[in-house]
C-alpha cells in the first residue's frame, strides 16, 4: 500500500467537451482523514470533477493522484463511490446488492454477505434485508446505496449529493454515517449545494462556480472572506459610529429609525466595536452580531451566478 | 478478471430469474409438442363429421361412392390400429422394411375367403398383425369384411396379455346422408334440374335449415346428372352441339367450405376410377391386366456421390438432414435475438438508473463488458441446451407411426454432426451481434431510444430468415455464396448450408471472417461502450461518434 498524505491531489485539471469547458484549472489537495465538501451551484462542475477523480472520465489536461496512485482504477478497491443519481438493481434482494458491490471491490463472498446484513441492521433496515430493492422507498433505497458504497470499508469515499432526496431525519442519519466513517479514519469527499450540511461536517470546502474554483480552504477561512455585519439599534449619532475603528461603512436599516447595519473592516472584532460604542457614549438599545453562515459566503462568492445557474 | 466473473454471475442469475426466461424455456418444448400433436388431435377430435347429400340421377355411382367412403374409413381404422399396436408394443421392427409382395407371401391360402365371424387362429392373427400397414390394400379389403375387425381384435387382446386398453375404432369423418322425403316436396330429385335441386338444398348448406339435428350445417351436396355418362371428357369424347358450359357439365360439388377438399377429392377419384373401369370394358380391355401393367415399375433410387461407398442411397433421413438446418437457423435466430435483447435491456437499465457509474468506479469498462457478454452468453447457452434436449426429447417421445419423421429427425440430429456446428455458429453469431447490441445499449439512455435502433436492427436481421429456404434448395448457389460473405449473415447462412457440406475453403474462410467480425464488433463496442456509457440524453450523431471513436480519449 502506497503511503500518501493527501488522499487526492489535483493539478491544473481541466475537462473540455468540444467547445464547452466543464472544469477549468482545478488545483486541490484533500488531506488524508479529512471531510471535504465540494460546493457550488448546479452545473458548476462538481460531478465532473468527482468523476475525474474516480477515473470514470479522463481529464483533458492536468494531472492527479488518488491515494498515491496516478489513477483511481489502480486503487479502486480502496475507494467507495455514491453517484449523484441513485439507482439499484430493482429485482435483487437488498442484502445481495450490497454484497455484490462489495464483492466487486474484492471482498470475499461470505464476508460480503455478513457485512451487508451488519450494515443493514446498524442503519435500521434489518427487516428489509431479504426483500427486493423495488419494495424500498426512495429514501431507504438511497441509504442502501450508501451502504453498498461503503461495505468494503474503503479508506476513501466519494459521495455525490448524498443528501438530495432525503427527508430531514434521514439527512441526519446521513450525517451520522459520514462522521462515523470519518471517525474510523476514512477520507470523505462529498458534493452538495445545501450549505448547512457542509458547514456542520466539513473540515474543508471547495467552492466551484462556472467550472472554476472560487474558494478552497477551511470553513473559518471561508467565513473570513466576507465582512462581518453588526446591527445596532437606538443610535442617535451615526456620524460618531462611522468614525469608530473597524467600521467600514454604515447603512440605515430600512423602516427602523435609529437602526444601522454596520459593515466591519477585515479582522475587526465586533466585541471591540461594542466596547468602543460605550466608550464614545453611543447609546444602544440592541446589538446584534451573527457569525456569517456558509450560505452568506456562498452568495457572496457566487452571487448572481448561483441564482442564474440554479434556474437553468 | 475476478470482477468479470462477478458481473457475469450477476447477469446470469438476474436474467435466469426473470419470468421471460422461464417462459421461453418452457414454451419451446410445449409449442413443439403442440405443433405436432394439435393438428393430429384436431383431425381426430375437433373436425366434425362431414355429412353430405349425394343426388345421383344417373343411378350409376351411389355404390361407387359408398365403397370409396368405406375404404377411406378402413384406412383410418388401420392407421389407428397401427398406432394401437405400436403403443402397446406389439409391432416388430422388421415391419417397415417389408414390401407388399413379401406380405402377400405370408398370407395363408384361403385367408380372404375365411369367415372372420367364427374367429381367427393364432397364426392367422400373427399374419394379420404383420400385415398391419396403412398402405396395405389386402388388409384394407379384409377389415372391410363383416366381423373381421372384431375377430382380429379378439386375438390381439389375447396377445397383449392381461387387461389391455380396448381399441377404440375411429369416428367416421365422412358420412353420406339422405334428405328426408318431405324436404323435396313435389320435386322428384331423380328428374329435377340441377338448379331445382340446388334451390332445395341450398338453405341446408347455408345453415338456414337443418334436418340432421347436428350442430353443423350440411357440408356438401354432390349432384351426378342423369346424363353424366354422356358428358365425359377425353379422347374420342366429343360433346358436339352441347349447349352446356364446362361448369354445368358433369358432377357438381356444392359446399360453403371449399378449403377442406378431402370429400371432393374422394368423390372425384372414386367416380373417375369407376369411369376408367367402364372405359376398359367398353374397349374390351382386360382391366386386371391393365392394373397389373400399371403396377409394373422400374425401381428408382437417388444417390449422393458424397456419401461413403455402399451408402449412397438417398433416404428419408437424407432429405430430413438436408432440411434440418432450416430448423437450426430458426432456433439460432430466435436464441440470438432473445439473448442480445436481454443484453440491450440490461445495458439500458443500468444506464438509465446510473448503476453503471458505480460499476465503472469498481471495474474497468472491459471487465464490465466482458462480464455482461459472458453472463448473458451463459443464459443463451442454458436456453439452447434446454431447447435442444427438449427437442430431442419431444421427437423421441412423439416418434411413432403417425409422426414417422420425428424418429428419423431424432436420429439425424444425433448423428449428423449438425449439433457441434450449430454450437459453433451460435457462438460466432452471438459474439458478433452481442457486440453490436451492447454498443447500441451503451448509446441509449431510455428503452424507447433503444427500440428505435432495434427496429433497424430487426430488419437487417430478418434477411437470413427470408432466405433460408432458398439457401437450402441451392446451398452452393449465388445467393448462398453471396450471403456467406456478408459478415452479419455468415453464421446463419453457414448453418443453413451446413448439411450440404460446403467446400473446406469456404468453411475455413467463413470461420476466419466470423472470427474477425466478432473481434471487430467487440473492439468497436468496447470503444463505443466507453464513450456511450456515461452519456445522458440524446444518442450521439454518427459523425460525432466516429470522431470520438478515432480519438484517443
Amino acid at each position: 500500500m502506497m503511503d500518501y498524505t493527501n488522499a487526492v491531489e489535483l493539478h491544473d485539471i481541466t475537462k473540455r467537451y468540444g467547445d464547452f469547458t466543464a472544469v477549468r484549472d482545478i488545483n486541490l489537495a484533500v488531506p488524508r482523514g479529512s471531510i471535504y465538501g465540494f460546493l457550488g451551484p448546479n452545473g458548476a462542475g462538481k460531478t465532473t470533477t468527482l468523476r475525474m477523480i474516480l477515473d470514470i472520465i479522463k481529464p483533458t489536461s492536468g494531472s492527479l493522484s488518488v491515494l498515491g496512485a496516478s489513477s483511481a482504477m489502480e486503487v479502486r478497491q480502496r475507494i467507495g463511490y455514491l453517484p449523484e443519481e441513485k439507482g439499484l438493481y430493482k429485482k435483487m434482494k437488498t442484502w445481495a446488492v450490497i454484497a455484490y458491490f462489495a464483492r466487486l471491490k474484492g471482498v470475499g463472498a461470505r464476508e460480503a454477505k455478513n457485512r451487508a446484513y451488519e450494515l443493514l441492521e446498524r442503519y435500521g433496515l434489518k427487516e428489509f434485508s431479504d426483500k427486493k430493492v423495488e419494495t424500498l422507498s426512495k429514501g431507504m433505497g438511497q441509504k442502501v446505496q450508501v451502504l453498498a458504497s461503503i461495505a468494503h470499508q474503503p479508506e476513501f469515499v466519494i459521495l455525490d449529493e448524498p443528501f438530495s432526496g432525503l427527508d430531514p431525519s434521514n439527512q441526519q442519519v446521513m450525517e451520522e454515517v459520514i462522521s462515523d466513517l470519518n471517525k474510523g479514519g476514512t477520507t470523505i469527499v462529498f458534493s452538495t449545494h445545501v450549505m448547512s450540511h457542509a458547514e456542520r461536517i466539513c473540515d474543508r470546502i471547495l467552492l466551484i462556480a462556472k467550472a472554476e474554483m472560487v474558494f478552497d480552504g477551511t470553513i473559518p477561512q471561508a467565513k473570513a472572506l466576507i465582512p462581518k455585519m453588526v446591527n445596532l439599534s437606538g443610535v442617535h449619532d451615526p456620524a460618531t459610529l462611522r468614525s469608530l475603528p473597524g467600521v467600514a461603512s454604515t447603512e440605515a436599516a430600512a423602516g427602523l429609525p435609529g437602526s444601522y447595519d454596520v459593515c466591519m473592516t477585515e479582522n475587526a472584532d465586533p466585541q471591540q466595536l461594542l466596547r468602543d460604542c460605550f466608550r464614545n457614549d453611543i447609546e444602544l438599545t440592541a446589538f446584534n452580531y451573527h457569525e456569517p453562515t456558509l450560505h452568506d459566503v456562498f452568495l457572496h462568492l457566487v452571487g448572481e451566478d448561483a441564482k442564474v445557474a440554479s434556474f437553468r | 478478471m475476478n470482477n468479470t466473473f462477478h458481473i457475469a454471475g450477476r447477469e446470469y442469475s438476474e436474467n435466469a430469474r426473470t419470468k421471460g426466461f422461464w417462459i421461453n424455456l418452457i414454451m419451446f418444448p410445449l409449442i413443439l409438442f403442440a405443433s405436432i400433436k394439435v393438428p393430429q388431435l384436431l383431425e381426430e377430435k375437433a373436425k366434425p363429421t362431414r355429412h353430405f347429400v349425394l343426388v345421383d340421377q344417373s343411378g350409376e355411382f351411389e355404390s361407387v361412392v359408398d365403397q370409396a367412403l368405406e375404404r377411406e374409413y378402413q384406412r383410418s381404422v388401420v392407421k389407428k390400429l397401427l398406432e394401437y399396436i405400436q403403443v402397446n408394443h406389439l409391432g416388430n421392427d422388421e415391419q417397415e422394411s417389408r414390401s407388399t409382395a413379401e406380405m402377400l407371401e405370408q398370407i395363408p391360402a384361403g385367408f380372404m375367403e375365411m369367415d372372420f365371424a367364427a374367429g381367427l387362429s393364432g397364426d392367422m392373427a400373427d399374419s394379420m398383425i404383420a400385415m398391419v400397414d396403412k398402405e396395405n390394400p389386402l388388409l384394407l379389403d379384409m377389415l372391410a369384411k363383416p366381423g373381421a375387425l372384431d375377430a382380429f381384435l379378439d386375438v390381439l387382446y389375447q396377445q397383449l396379455g392381461a387387461d389391455p386398453p380396448l381399441f377404440e375404432a375411429p369416428r367416421r369423418m365422412l358420412e353420406r346422408s339422405s334428405m328426408p322425403q318431405d324436404a323435396w316436396g313435389d320435386l322428384d330429385p331423380t328428374t329435377a334440374s340441377t338448379a331445382e335441386i340446388v334451390a332445395v338444398i341450398k338453405p341446408y348448406l347455408l345453415d338456414e335449415k337443418n334436418f340432421l339435428d347436428f350442430k353443423d350445417p350440411l357440408f356438401a351436396l354432390v349432384i351426378v346428372p342423369q346424363d353424366a355418362l354422356q358428358q365425359l371428357k377425353g379422347p374420342g369424347k366429343k360433346n358436339d352441339g352441347d349447349p352446356l358450359t364446362a361448369h354445368e357439365r358433369g358432377v357438381q360439388f356444392w359446399s360453403t367450405n371449399l378449403t377442406d377438399n378431402d370429400l371432393a377429392k374422394l368423390v372425384e377419384r372414386a367416380i373417375n376410377d369407376d369411369i376408367q373401369q367402364r372405359e376398359f370394358g367398353a374397349r374390351n380391355l382386360d382391366s386386371a391386366a391393365i392394373k397389373a401393367a400399371q403396377n409394373t415399375k422400374m425401381q428408382f433410387a437417388s444417390f449422393d456421390p458424397k456419401k461413403a461407398a455402399g451408402e449412397e442411397v438417398v433416404s428419408l433421413a437424407d432429405t430430413i438432414r438436408k432440411f434440418a438446418p432450416i430448423g437450426f437457423v430458426y432456433l439460432m435466430w430466435v436464441a440470438i435475438f432473445t439473448v442480445v435483447n436481454m443484453l440491450l435491456n440490461n445495458m439500458v437499465e443500468e444506464k438509465s438508473n446510473r448503476i453503471i457509474e458505480v460499476l465503472l468506479s469498481s471495474a474497468t469498462p472491459w471487465e464490465i463488458m466482458s462480464g455482461k457478454l459472458i453472463g448473458i452468453a451463459g443464459v443463451g447457452l442454458t436456453m439452447m441446451t434446454v431447447w435442444i434436449f427438449s427437442l430431442l426429447g419431444v421427437l423421441k417421445f412423439m416418434a411413432g407411426p403417425s409422426v414417422e419423421w420425428a424418429g428419423v429427425l431424432f436420429e439425424v440430429i444425433q448423428s449428423s454432426g449438425l449439433l457441434p456446428l450449430f454450437a459453433f455458429y451460435f457462438f460466432c453469431g452471438y459474439m458478433i451481434y452481442s457486440g453490436l447490441f451492447l454498443a447500441i445499449g451503451s448509446l441509449c439512455t431510455t428503452v424507447k431510444e433503444a427500440q428505435n435502433f432495434m427496429g433497424t436492427a430487426t430488419v437487417i436481421l430478418m434477411v437470413p430468415l427470408f432466405t433460408m429456404v432458398f439457401v437450402t434448395m441451392d446451398p452452393h448457389g449465388s445467393l448462398a455464396t453471396f450471403l456467406t460473405w456478408v459478415p452479419l449473415y455468415t453464421p446463419f447462412v453457414m448453418m443453413n448450408r451446413a448439411a450440404a457440406d460446403p467446400p473446406t475453403s469456404v468453411m475455413i474462410g467463413s470461420g476466419i471472417l466470423m472470427g474477425v467480425t466478432a473481434i471487430f464488433s467487440l473492439w468497436l463496442s468496447s470503444r463505443i461502450f466507453r464513450i456511450g456509457v456515461l452519456r445522458i440524453g440524446q444518442p450521439p450523431k454518427i459523425l460525432e461518434l466516429l470522431k470520438s471513436l478515432l480519438s484517443q480519449r
